[in-house]
């Protein structure tokens, strides 16, 4: 607690709000200023301080507390009110650090793939995607959600249409992005009317605490409940809703794909959980059967076809964008349990991917940044090119089959414990059989970069040509560190995905 | 850090096989791939000598994980694949090859690593490192070697998904306990536990059992030459090891063993590539240790002879069998080839290698004074004696099967792949000898060959390791006289037969064996329903268009970015089915 | 046989070592070789005689010269169960059409005749 005697009092205080407030404001100004490299130290400067401020809260919710900041000094249900506890605090946690990853990996790849004039309003964008995301974690208000969502997805469309300058493909992607990231917000808007309609508050504790009362309440319920998750499944590219995100993936800047890639679907799911679980209850009929049929099925079809697909893409960033979807697979499947166990490995396995596709969208980045490459095919002696990057990726990529001491093992681990205490025995064949496709489309690139040589331009090899540093730093903070939650921080990491699951049950159980 | 690393000794190989994996230097890399060994084997002293101290669990994720544990059994196993990973390592010095150097040390390490960890899934964790580690030394043997390593690969990572899958079946019935049983305690898991059968399989998959052995004579001989060798000595040998500890005394075995030491005789004798004469020569010891990890029943009479018998022959097996396959190795790094038909002569130009050869044959053949005439005849011996003392026939005829395959071992190992390479007729190749380091690590393992058996501190060495004390008595004159009476014949027998021209002639041929069940008829299959598919098709014409010829092609329809997964334009698609979701769930939260 | 011959004369390229142990290939040598295993053969049955098998551990077929007969008739049966097999078992090398062998060194087995 040493780190937090550092900290001024108002600043944990108020931190929640600062949180949301200093991007939003500072993304503005940045829009209107005329050099990208201030844009960009201005961005930087914002990523540190959340960063550090988000650590803060973290410690201090570790601790056990729950933290409700009432904006303008309003009660609530009347005002608005932020709350962070130990579901959230982590997810804030990981939004501010890869966003200051993703800024420090920006310096250069922006500069190479984006257009010199749209890289100020990049960073602007940057910046209210990542107040979006942040107010829709930290919010205790459901239309709030509702607000800071349309605010990161429309910064979001912005920031994958600017992959444009690099791809044409972005265009059509971020407008594909656009249509259904509308749908998904308005069925959230609608089942928000809908719960109105039913309690006649929008704080989301009180409807909580009435629906409870309600036992589940009537059909405007189960239909607002219907909607919900359909928008925000939408959002966090449940299958098969998914459709929206290999293009938004794989044509947007590499540094708005890791940034989204890591993020943007974890915030949605963390809608989702405290969706079902504290505003709505599994003790509601309609919402148990949802979670043990509908959601589970769609998290396990989502594993074996999402790594399936991902075998046959020839464009990498494609292969990883339906790994994703897969991964996606893993957290329902463990919020389909509907135990503590599941809920834990589902947080867990959040957290973990998030280090982890990182690292591998940082490294494909890379390729790109060096050498123009995003097809399988040319991976191929990639190991003698950009022997670093390609050993980022390496370890990236063994970590995401799950190899043991690597952050995927801990969380795949987590999750079979949890299916074998459901007492559900297919549910781990699903994972094996899922995690073998994935040494089948990670293997398929390592085999290349690794046991075919380089290509030959006009009868010479090409030269190695290594990523520079500041692009290596955070690809390689975050293979380390998929490595170290594997063998140091596996416990801790744990502890944080318990910390959610008792926040989700601490009601009643199933 | 530290900690964690020498925990294990497995762990250090394993991690100087990452290491190299970076180094570009082969002079570094080769004192690794040899220091290694030698520095497991210390830990291995170490860790023995306080077995309690050693005894570590790992916490990861919430679930504990023996990393290590020793007993006898593993002790031996740990220091017999330490010393076959220096004989390796001053084999292959010669070879300058970074991912031969990786692979190896990591192979070795999970090998090592294996055998001394304590429940089933960190045992789980070894095992598909060493399936996915040696794979490597597969491919490096050249073009012809893919397909042969993807189905070694295949095949090994179903055996582990076997082992998993029967682990979780065992543990959950025994309140999530994947525990290997106690140290010192053999034989704990039985065929009527619940995922017995699984875990049986698994290891009988990687152990070679008769229908499940195709593996080790489709990929070792296709291996490259330093990459056999050391494939030799560890896969089979840690599925030997885990069969040990948990199987022993399923009567089973021993039949299961019986049938493995006799049929690889007779593909051995028609086979024309030596290296694959040896794979068959490989699966026909492991039959002799499967066999007695049968007959070792710790509560009847004779099962810590048995015991004493498989782990004592594996330490001759793991050298000789080495040797052998090092030999041949030699053999092919001069002239290109490994097969009888191109051989020939061969004494006058590697007479070391033809000394080394010979010793490994005699060895493997059990004569006296060389290794196996001790090792394998404990086994034997358990097999005589639990036959007199049980009733019925049925170990006789186990018994007489071990007799039949001792003469039989002298056909293909003894006399088979020495003669046709180093002697019968002059090929008319002459060519340098093997290199120093391969001579050395030959010589090396000869003089362990007759170490092993050597009558004056030689085997009562090899006494003082095995898992139980041993009074067997190798040097009866009864025991040297028939056992000589036995080799002495089968010479007789082939001279007559060569004399008289009944001797076969090597010819160069594939020959067929069960995994033509996978790689000929099931390939036939596919192809037949593809193509009566493919005609039904056409008949109905309207599908016509559809026709989907081959599977992996439909897959590649659905999945692939031009596929139907995979649009790049779902604006619609994706609204409609995101409609159809909410229609779902209303319909399922109306019916709930 | 013939080729035999033709490389018989490069004696260059012999090994040193090997040199004085070419007698091994003498033809006289090769024709009697038979008479060392028939000699040992003949002096280890007669050690039978006085090595007696012990009586705890005798099997069944444990007599006199018991396991040099077992030996031979083991040694002949897996040998000339070899014809039968590789004409049942023998296929062309490139059977499973992977191996890149050049075609000029395939041996056609199409029926097994043993050449006497």
């Amino acid at each position: 607690m040493d780190f937090l005697s550092f900290m001024p009092e108002w600043l944990i205080t108020h931190g929640a709000a600062v949180l949301v407030i200093m991007p939003l404001l500072l993304g503005a100004i940045t829009a209107i200023l005329p050099s990208e490299r201030l844009a960009w130290f201005v961005t930087l400067f914002v990523t540190v301080f959340s960063t550090v401020t988000a650590f803060a809260i973290l410690l201090v919710i570790f601790g056990g507390e729950t933290q409700l900041y009432k904006m303008g000094g309003w009660d609530p249900p009347h005002g608005i009110a932020y709350v962070i506890d130990g579901l959230n605090a982590p997810i804030i946690f990981l939004i501010c650090s890869m966003a200051l990853l993703t800024t420090l990996y920006g310096l250069k790849s922006v500069v190479a793939e984006v257009e010199p004039k749209k890289r100020a309003p990049f960073y602007a964008a940057f910046m209210l995607g990542m107040a979006g995301l942040l107010g829709m974690v930290v919010t205790g208000d459901a239309f709030n959600v509702f607000v800071f969502l349309e605010v990161s997805s429309i910064s979001t469309y912005v920031l994958v249409a600017m992959g444009a300058s690099r791809d044409r493909r972005a265009l059509a992607a971020s407008y594909n992005y656009l249509i259904l990231g509308s749908i998904g917000a308005t069925f959230f808007v609608i089942g928000l009317g809908f719960l109105y309609m039913e309690t006649g508050t929008l704080n989301m504790a009180d409807i909580g605490g009435i629906l409870r009362n309600l036992d589940g309440g009537s059909r405007v319920s189960m239909v607002a409940f219907g909607f919900i998750t359909v928008g925000l499944g939408l959002k966090l590219a449940m299958f098969p809703l998914h459709l929206w995100l290999p293009g938004a993936y794989a044509h947007a800047p590499t540094m708005v794909t890791v940034f989204l890639a890591s993020t943007a679907t974890k915030a949605a799911l963390y809608l989702m959980l405290r969706f079902t679980f504290t505003v709505f209850d599994v003790s509601f009929d309609y919402v148990f059967t949802v979670l043990t049929f509908i959601i589970t099925g769609l998290g396990c079809a989502a594993m074996l076809l999402g790594s399936l697909s991902a075998i046959f893409q020839t464009d990498a960033r494609r292969t990883l964008a339906y790994s994703s979807i897969a991964q996606v697979g893993y957290m329902l499947l463990g919020v389909g349990m509907l135990t503590a166990m599941g809920l834990t490995a589902s947080y867990v396995h959040v957290l973990n991917h998030a280090v982890i596709k990182g690292a591998l969208f940082f490294a494909l980045g890379a390729f790109w940044y060096r050498y123009g490459i995003t097809r399988t095919e040319d991976f191929a002696g990639l190991g003698k090119m950009m022997p670093w990057t390609m050993g980022a990726f390496t370890l990236g990529g063994l970590s995401l089959i799950g190899v043991p001491l690597t952050a995927g093992f801990i969380s795949k681990l987590q999750l079979a414990r949890a299916a074998l205490d459901r007492g559900w025995e297919w549910a781990v064949v699903v994972i094996m059989v899922s995690s073998i496709l994935a040494i089948f489309y990670i293997g398929r690139l390592l085999l290349a970069a690794y046991f075919q040589s380089p290509p030959e331009i006009d009868g010479e090899v090409v030269e190695r040509n290594e990523a520079p540093l500041i692009i290596l730093i955070p690809m390689w903070f975050l293979a380390l560190l998929s490595i170290g939650i594997g063998i140091y921080y596996s416990d801790f990491v744990v502890q944080l995905g318990q910390n959610a699951s008792d926040v989700l049950l601490q009601g009643d159980r199933p | 850090m530290i900690d964690l690393l020498t925990s294990n000794p497995g762990f250090i190989i394993i991690l100087a096989g990452f290491l190299c994996a970076f180094i570009p230097v082969s002079e570094i890399r080769k004192f690794l791939v040899g220091a290694a060994p030698i520095a497991a084997a210390f830990l291995i002293y170490t860790a023995f000598k306080d077995p309690d101290a050693a005894y570590t669990t790992v916490k990861a994720g919430g679930q504990d994980f023996i990393v290590n544990r020793i007993d006898r059994l593993s002790m031996i196993w740990g220091y017999v694949f330490c010393l076959a990973g220096v004989l390796n390592a001053i084999y292959g010095l010669h070879e300058k090859c970074k991912i031969t150097d990786s692979s190896a040390l990591i192979y070795m390490g999970a090998a090592v690593a294996g055998v001394f960890v304590g429940d089933f899934l960190t045992l789980f964790i070894f095992w598909e490192m060493a399936a996915i580690s040696s794979v490597m030394l597969v491919w490096k043997g050249g073009e012809n070697s893919f397909p042969a390593g993807v189905r070694y690969l295949a095949i090994h990572v179903l055996s582990g998904v076997l082992l998993l899958a029967g682990a979780i079946i065992y543990a959950r019935s025994n309140g999530m306990d994947f525990t290997m049983g106690e140290p010192g305690e053999y034989g704990f898991l039985g065929l009527d536990k619940p995922g017995g059968l699984l875990l049986f399989l698994a290891m009988g998959i990687k152990c070679g059992f008769p229908f499940l052995h195709n593996w080790i004579q489709d990929a070792y001989p296709k291996a490259s030459i330093t990459g056999t060798v050391i494939l030799s000595a560890f896969t089979t040998k840690l599925a030997l090891y885990a069969l040990a500890r948990c199987y022993a005394g399923e009567d089973i075995l021993i039949y299961i063993g019986a049938v493995m030491t006799c049929f690889p005789v007779f593909f051995a004798v028609i086979e024309n590539d030596l290296r694959r004469v040896l794979s068959y020569s490989l699966n026909n010891q492991l039959g002799f240790m499967v066999c007695g990890i049968g007959l070792a029943d710790m509560s009847g009479k004779f099962g810590e002879l048995a015991m004493n018998g498989v782990a004592a022959h594996l330490a001759a097996d793991v050298i000789f069998k080495g040797l052998l396959f090092m030999s041949m190795g030699a053999v092919m790094l001069r002239t290109g080839t490994a097969k009888a038909s191109e051989l020939g002569g061969l004494f006058r130009s590697m007479p070391y290698t033809t000394i080394f050869c010979l010793i490994g044959a005699g060895s493997i053949a059990a004569f006296p004074l060389l290794s196996a005439f001790v090792t394998k005849s404990m086994i034997l011996t358990a097999a005589l004696d639990t036959a007199l003392y049980a009733e019925g026939y049925s170990l006789w005829v186990v018994y007489a099967m071990l007799l039949f395959a001792s003469a039989g071992v002298m056909e293909h190992s003894g006399i088979k792949v020495p003669f046709f390479t180093f002697f019968a007729h002059d090929s008319g190749k002459r060519v340098q000898e093997a290199p120093w380091n391969m001579l050395v690590a030959m010589g090396l393992a000869s003089v362990l060959c007759v170490f092993f058996a050597f009558p004056w501190g030689g085997y009562q060495f090899l006494y003082s390791l095995l898992p139980f004390e041993s009074t067997y008595e190798p040097y009866t004159g009864n025991h040297v006289v028939t056992q000589m009476q036995l080799l002495f014949a089968a010479m007789l027998a082939f001279a007559l037969l060569k004399k008289y021209g009944m001797y076969p002639d090597e010819r160069r041929a594939e020959i067929l064996d069960f995994d033509w069940t996978y790689r000929r008829f099931g390939k036939g299959i596919a192809k037949w329903i593809d193509a009566m598919w493919a005609r039904l098709s056409a008949n109905v014409g309207v599908l016509r268009k559809n026709a989907i010829e081959r599977s992996g092609r439909r897959l590649y329809q659905m999945f692939s970015p031009a596929g139907t997964f995979s649009e790049s334009t779902p604006s619609g698609i994706a609204a409609v089915l995101t409609g159809g979701m909410l229609v779902l769930l209303f319909i399922v939260i109306y019916l709930s | 046989m013939a080729e035999e011959h033709t490389h018989m004369h490069d004696d260059d390229h012999i090994h040193p070592l090997s040199r004085r142990f070419l007698w091994l290939a003498d033809e006289k040598v090769v024709k009697g070789f038979f008479w060392l295993p028939a000699i040992g053969l003949a002096v280890t049955v007669a050690l039978g005689l006085y090595y007696d098998f012990p009586e705890k551990h005798k099997a069944l077929w444990d007599f006199f010269g018991s396991w040099g007969l077992i030996g031979f008739m083991a040694y002949s049966f897996v040998v000339f169960s070899a014809k039968p097999l590789f004409a049942m078992l023998a296929r062309q090398e490139n059977y499973y059409g992977e191996e890149t062998v050049p075609e000029n060194i395939i041996e056609p087995v199409v029926e097994v005749h043993h050449h006497d």
